[in-house]
């Protein structure tokens, strides 16, 4: 159970993400998934002082998506810094649940599962 | 009260799904605006038509390629130097037209050889022109002409010359989205790898959805330039027909407009496992942050900030002494889609103005989601509005200035508000660093022009009679 206050941190967060970033809102519903893994996956890393990995094209995509929005968290909201690692996992873990939520699962897009392009 | 049912649409109510009122405390998890449908019987939609997606918005920006379309000469007139997308070679998209120019007796009996003709005369004219689109029109679909087939048997004819078809007559679909469709997948079905390019550096990416309007490509190119990124293909500003029969071979799909191209982007990710990233170019904060990602993407970022730091140091002064006299302008954006969540941000952080109300031509539910994330509370976002909604929404909003086009900014300015055009811009380009400093620049000048309020006093003495000089 998450608590009240890092719900509301990833509150902070999500505000951010609906504003700023393209890559939640891509055509289809598995483009979605895969960006939102990848790219709070690769953001989760950085903020716990890790390098996410950059092997492969899209692993590389999603290191520079995440680098921007990380040096962004940190300057928008500065409690970020003193969070410890397991707090930040479960921080960001909520922001993905919640992005899972506007962009795919309650979405009223109705293109979102068109098997072509 | 989400969800709008405007006045003036009372008696067509199926309107209301289309109209949306953003308030606090909402997201696109309850409302979203119906869109990419078909216009509602009674509505005067302003949307073109699905061949106008396909040729207007991306073939006839190419800049070495004939566009031949196969139909009567009204739909290439209509598609032709209505948008301002210039090239570096003389502009010769847009100094020529062609057009089969189908008459009533084609119609009857089969257009077919004279397409034939058409193409060899067009090949014949211009000898140095070897690559050519050929698009099918309402009247010649309908027919049934096999354009693909006389494409084949020109290009067996003439081995130095390629063609690629565009099968998208006007009613094909809802709106020009659907050409922009069409124009993509058949494409990358077609004509991407048929053609390797030469690669000159080790960073690589393909550019698209962004059509050289008064020079954006151009001055974006000079960006990737100094970044010593090789763009393979423009797609399609300032763009080869070869070049994008090479797209295959970068190592980085950007994507500028994702509602006319993103369709394109996602085949080269799933077909040939090259990555999208979607950016905006319109504004300092967003380009500034499309570098940092395409750099941080090939490791290159010192280069990035270094770039960024020359151009603020250009024109960030020039963008603040706008932004001091912008500030809290009331804005609406009425254009195609994508503009709409480009710039109500891009002109909210940088410029400081609001934006009060926009609408969407052929935008998709997916554009609206983005618009409705970005956009303010108190703000309309609207799908294929006419022109009585339009008037009524500025009832309601009164804004300062409408970007829209001439045809709605014609419109506008009987009521006194001043317009700038939002498809081909008044003095651009818009994009980028500098580019953004013109949008300003063009908004400034619109919002404090003084022949606005001299238009708006009538100085003619108070016994005259209006209809009676109408009349006379």
């Amino acid at each position: 159970m998450i608590s009240p206050a890092h719900n509301a941190k990833a509150d902070q967060l999500f505000a951010y993400v609906q504003e700023r970033c393209l890559w939640q809102f891509f055509s289809r519903t598995w483009d979605r998934q895969e960006n939102i893994e990848g790219i709070v996956d690769a953001a989760s890393a950085l903020l716990t002082g890790k390098q996410p990995p950059r092997h492969t094209p899209m692993e590389k995509l999603f290191y520079s998506d995440a680098v921007i929005m990380v040096a962004d968290f940190r300057k928008r909201f500065p409690w970020i810094e003193s969070e410890n690692p397991s707090h930040i996992h479960e921080i960001l873990g909520v922001l993905k649940e919640k992005l899972v939520d506007i962009a795919i699962t309650n979405s009223k897009n109705h293109e979102l599962s068109h098997s072509l392009y | 009260m989400p969800m709008v049912l405007l006045e003036c649409d009372k008696d067509i109510p199926e309107r209301e799904k289309h109209i949306y009122l953003k308030v606090d405390g909402e997201d696109t998890r309850d409302f979203l605006p119906v869109s990419n449908a078909q216009t509602i019987p009674g509505t005067l939609s302003e949307r073109g038509c699905a061949f106008c997606g396909a040729k207007l918005v991306i073939g006839g920006v190419l800049k070495d390629t004939i566009q031949m379309i196969h139909g009567p000469i009204g739909c290439a007139y209509d598609t032709w130097h209505t948008k301002r997308y210039p090239t570096d070679n003389g502009h010769f998209n847009m100094k020529y037209v062609w057009s089969t120019d189908m008459k009533e007796s084609h119609i009857v009996f089969g257009g077919e050889k004279r397409l034939e003709k058409s193409i060899n005369e067009a090949f014949d004219e211009m000898p140095e022109i070897k690559r050519m689109f050929v698009y099918t029109t309402c009247p010649t679909a309908l027919i049934g002409d096999d354009i693909k087939a006389v494409a084949k048997k020109v290009m067996q004819e003439r081995p130095d010359v390629d063609i690629f078809t565009v099968e998208c007559p006007g009613f094909a679909g809802v709106s020009q989205s659907k050409g922009h469709h069409v124009l993509n997948i058949g494409w990358i079905n077609e004509k991407v790898g048929t053609l390797e390019p030469t690669i000159t550096s080790e960073f690589t990416m393909n550019f698209i959805g962004d059509f050289n309007i008064q020079g954006d490509t151009q001055l974006l190119n000079t960006y990737w330039e100094k970044l010593g990124i090789q763009v393979i293909a423009h797609f399609t500003g300032n763009g080869t027909y070869d070049d994008l029969r090479c797209m295959h071979r970068a190592q980085l799909n950007v994507v500028n407009c994702a509602r006319s191209s993103g369709y394109i982007a996602n085949e080269l990710k799933k077909q040939y496992g090259i990555p999208r990233l979607d950016i905006d170019s319109w504004g300092f904060s967003y380009m500034e942050e499309a570098i940092r990602k395409i750099t941080a993407f090939f490791g290159i970022e010192d280069r990035g900030e270094k770039l960024i730091a020359e151009e603020n140091a250009k024109w960030k002064g020039k963008l603040d002494w706008y932004k001091e006299r912008l500030k809290g302008t009331k804005m609406a954006i009425w254009t195609g889609g994508p503009r709409l969540w480009h710039w109500t941000k891009s002109v909210e952080d940088d410029l400081g103005v609001q934006v009060v109300a926009m609408s969407s031509k052929f935008g998709h539910q997916e554009d609206f989601e983005k618009v409705i994330a970005r956009g303010a509370s108190g703000t309309y976002y609207i799908d294929d509005g006419n022109e009585l909604e339009f008037f009524e929404i500025i009832d309601r909003v009164r804004p300062d200035v409408i970007f829209t086009g001439p045809r709605v900014g014609e419109l506008v300015k009987k009521l006194h508000i001043p317009y700038v055009n939002g498809h081909g811009y008044h003095n651009g380009p818009y994009m980028g660093f500098e580019g953004f400093v013109n949008l300003a620049r063009d908004m400034y000048n619109a919002v404090h022009n003084p022949l606005l309020k001299l238009a708006a006093t009538d100085i003619r003495a108070n016994d005259v009679v209006a209809y009676r000089e109408a009349a006379e």
